[in-house]
């Protein structure tokens, strides 16, 4: 039972730290796709153009908010909210370091750092990845403009194309790591519970191979590479963007936002691709696992953890901007028909085949 | 197009992608460092236009107009004006009293370099002729004007010389003029740098030594 | 009672956080932006030519389609969920009757697959 102070300290902590790694992410993305390109990013502001998106976000302050004189006023400005809340929230579910034995009132507990420590968790990140895409297909409706409208309907329709196959994908995970012993009594739905089973090793007996950490990555790789295309698309990124591509249709769905209002959709994205990588790292790649933990204790593993959590979604934030620089965009029927006709169906496949290999190691063959 | 490679090579030929851009990071960057650092320019690079002087300090436009007539931009007014007798501007009868070039109708085409018989007009290395209004866009005679000791105007603060031996190698279209003011062409043409002083070293086909004799 | 809804204060804190956030931040703007109202600002962007005919455009029926769909295959990833959790308990029952589940699913795609419902985007 967890004072109000300590959930809502558990709640700041997540946001300083969403916020804080997107500002950075920013930053990163220009210096890597840069870096990828052959040419110096941005280096003037600050050292190493570190403050390259403070820059941008206070120029973006001082930009004319323009209007156009046919927009919904309510939706259109209700949709930056509905563009940035889900996509912080996704990342309540996520847990960010090490759960850590603390005394409350006497009693040890057990402080976990996903800030929503719930048994749906899971249900919960699907859910708030299916709101996200309210704002896009609203923005563009009540833009009051033809391109902004098709922009957003293609733009929505992509994106819950691929959301069906993520959830396909994460469905064999649950189902993978149900078979897992379990650590605290939440359930496989928990992604703090999802990544307490993937600590320790596949086969501790074996030197050689002691190494390999139980990570859903490898027993559950396709799902993985479902999931990380699923991704890719739910947050309108290469190759995928072409609801957004500046070359395509102006800005699509955001055309006629200006100002901050634009800063919000732009800040929406970026918060999104970090949640979605922490996700990924949080599903398959173990979380904040890593070498070394169970040697040591208390706060010091805690922030360990946290750094290897750190470390990890930057590996899957580098594979983003890698993806960005490397592939050339799909064309939009290209996309939907990989999505429905590839993805969904190997989703499913998968699925199936998941679903009888859990059940023969649980029940024995059927024909014993 | 194979329309249906087999999984296996897209993924190969997609990971062959990934590479080519991996391997980027680890090769020098391209990008100058403008304004700490300025690119070198090609030698017959078309930069800003000069008004060039001779040695001894007369300007060699003599105010024909040729070069505004073949301006296809129409960008050069000009207007001649008889050369005092007791001061002489130019050379010759005719000097450029009035000179203008509207850099913003120019297209740096370097026509007006060819048709100039004096080798009067020539274009820099010099780019940078950012303005804030039209006005001061139109470049009139004395900023054009290279100052007595051949060096180009800087029109702001902000204008730099890449480097001055950069602008003395530019290079004006080559002419075989009558040089350094002299009346009696003898066939030794003189190589000018654009800078407007000076005498370039002889290029192949010329003689290194200038003719003898005494002029004003 | 603290305990049932600290889940849905948390919740709540975090769209209040995101709130306030996209508030200040659009507030501030606000404040420091300039404000020159043309006319000709507040006309619909096409490109910069004039704009032609209706704010509103036709959406073809497919994407309707494609939400029917998705529609389908979320609750049917969501309806998994739970009985992935409660994998054991169910059974081989359970098995067998998630595995018709997920087939008649499959099924409905592959009909509209071969319909041509999602054919050219």
């Amino acid at each position: 039972m967890m004072p109000i102070w300590l959930a809502l300290a558990k709640v700041l902590l997540a946001f300083v730290v969403g916020l804080g790694v997107v500002v950075l992410l920013v930053w990163f993305e220009r210096k890597i796709v840069s870096d990828l390109q052959n040419r110096i990013g941005p280096n003037r502001a600050g050292p190493f153009g570190i403050l390259q998106t403070v820059a941008d976000g206070l120029k973006l302050f001082f930009k004319e908010q323009i209007t156009p004189s046919r927009v919904e006023r309510f939706v259109f400005e209700l949709a930056p909210f509905l563009a940035v809340v889900p996509a912080l929230m996704l990342f309540l579910v996520v847990p960010i370091a090490r759960p850590i034995e603390i005394t409350l009132d006497g009693a040890p507990y057990l402080l976990s750092f996903a800030a929503l420590d719930i048994n749906v968790g899971l249900l919960f990140a699907l859910a708030m990845s299916s709101i996200a895409v309210y704002a896009i297909v609203l923005a563009g409706w009540s833009s009051g403009s033809k391109y902004p409208l098709i922009g957003g309907v293609r733009g929505s329709a992509q994106a819950i194309s691929y959301e069906a196959a993520m959830g396909l994908s994460m469905v064999a995970v649950v189902m993978w790591v149900t078979t897992l012993p379990g650590v605290t009594d939440m359930g496989a739905m928990s992604v703090n519970e999802i990544v307490l089973r993937q600590q320790g090793t596949f086969f501790p007996d074996l030197l050689a191979l002691s190494w390999i950490p139980q990570w859903n990555l490898i027993p559950q790789f396709p799902a993985f590479v479902i999931f990380m295309i699923a991704i890719f698309a739910e947050t309108n990124r290469a190759p995928f963007d072409l609801v957004e591509a500046e070359q395509e249709i102006v800005a699509g769905f955001n055309t006629e936002y200006s100002g901050m209002r634009f800063a919000m959709f732009f800040l929406a994205e970026y918060l999104n691709m970090f949640t979605m990588s922490a996700l990924a790292v949080s599903l398959f790649l173990g979380g904040w696992g890593g070498p070394f933990l169970d040697t040591i204790d208390g706060w010091a593993a805690t922030a360990l953890s946290f750094g290897y959590f750190l470390f990890k979604t930057g590996l899957v934030l580098f594979l983003f901007v890698w993806v960005r620089a490397t592939l050339p965009r799909f064309r939009y029927d290209q996309l939907m028909q990989l999505g429905w006709k590839r993805l969904i169906p190997t989703a499913l496949l998968w699925l199936i085949l998941t679903t009888l290999v859990v059940s023969f190691r649980e029940f024995g063959a059927p024909w014993a | 197009m194979s329309e249906q490679q087999d999984l296996f090579t897209a993924v190969a030929n997609m990971w062959k992608g990934f590479r080519v851009t991996f391997r980027q990071m680890r090769k020098p960057r391209v990008t100058t460092q403008y304004p700490k650092e300025f690119r070198e320019k090609p030698q017959r690079f078309h930069g800003r236009h000069v008004l060039n002087r001779y040695d001894d300090g007369m300007e060699k436009c003599i105010g024909c107009e040729l070069c505004a007539g073949v301006c296809p931009a129409k960008c050069i007014y000009v207007r001649g004006a008889d050369n005092p007798i007791d001061d002489p501007v130019s050379p010759g009868e005719r000097y450029g009293y009035v000179y203008e070039i509207n850099m913003l109708r120019c297209i740096f085409c370097a026509l007006c370099v060819e048709a100039c018989p004096t080798e009067a007009i020539t274009m820099t290395h010099l780019f940078e002729m950012s303005t804030t209004n039209r006005q001061d866009a139109i470049y009139t005679k004395d900023e054009l004007l290279v100052q007595p000791d051949g060096t180009p105007n800087h029109m702001f603060d902000e204008d730099h010389l890449a480097d001055f031996g950069e602008l003395a190698a530019a290079d004006g279209w080559m002419r075989a003029t009558s040089p350094q003011g002299r009346a009696d062409f003898s066939g030794v043409p003189g190589w000018t740098p654009s800078a407007g002083v000076g005498l370039r070293p002889a290029e192949q086909g010329q003689s290194g030594t200038e003719p003898e004799g005494e002029d004003a | 009672m603290t305990e049932y809804f600290q889940d849905y204060i948390t919740v709540g804190a975090f769209i209040g956080l995101g709130a306030v956030l996209v508030l200040a931040m659009l507030g501030v703007a606000s404040l420091l932006r300039p404000s020159n109202p043309t006319k000709a600002k507040y006309l619909t962007y096409e490109c910069g030519v004039d704009p032609v005919g209706d704010g509103w455009a036709q959406s073809h029926v497919r994407y309707y389609i494609f939400g029917l769909l998705f529609v389908i295959f979320d609750v049917e990833a969501v309806f998994i969920f739970p009985w992935a959790i409660k994998l054991e308990e169910l059974g081989m029952f359970g098995l067998v009757e998630m595995v018709v589940f997920i087939a008649i699913l499959t099924v409905g795609l592959v009909y509209a697959i071969r319909k041509g419902v999602l054919k050219w985007e």
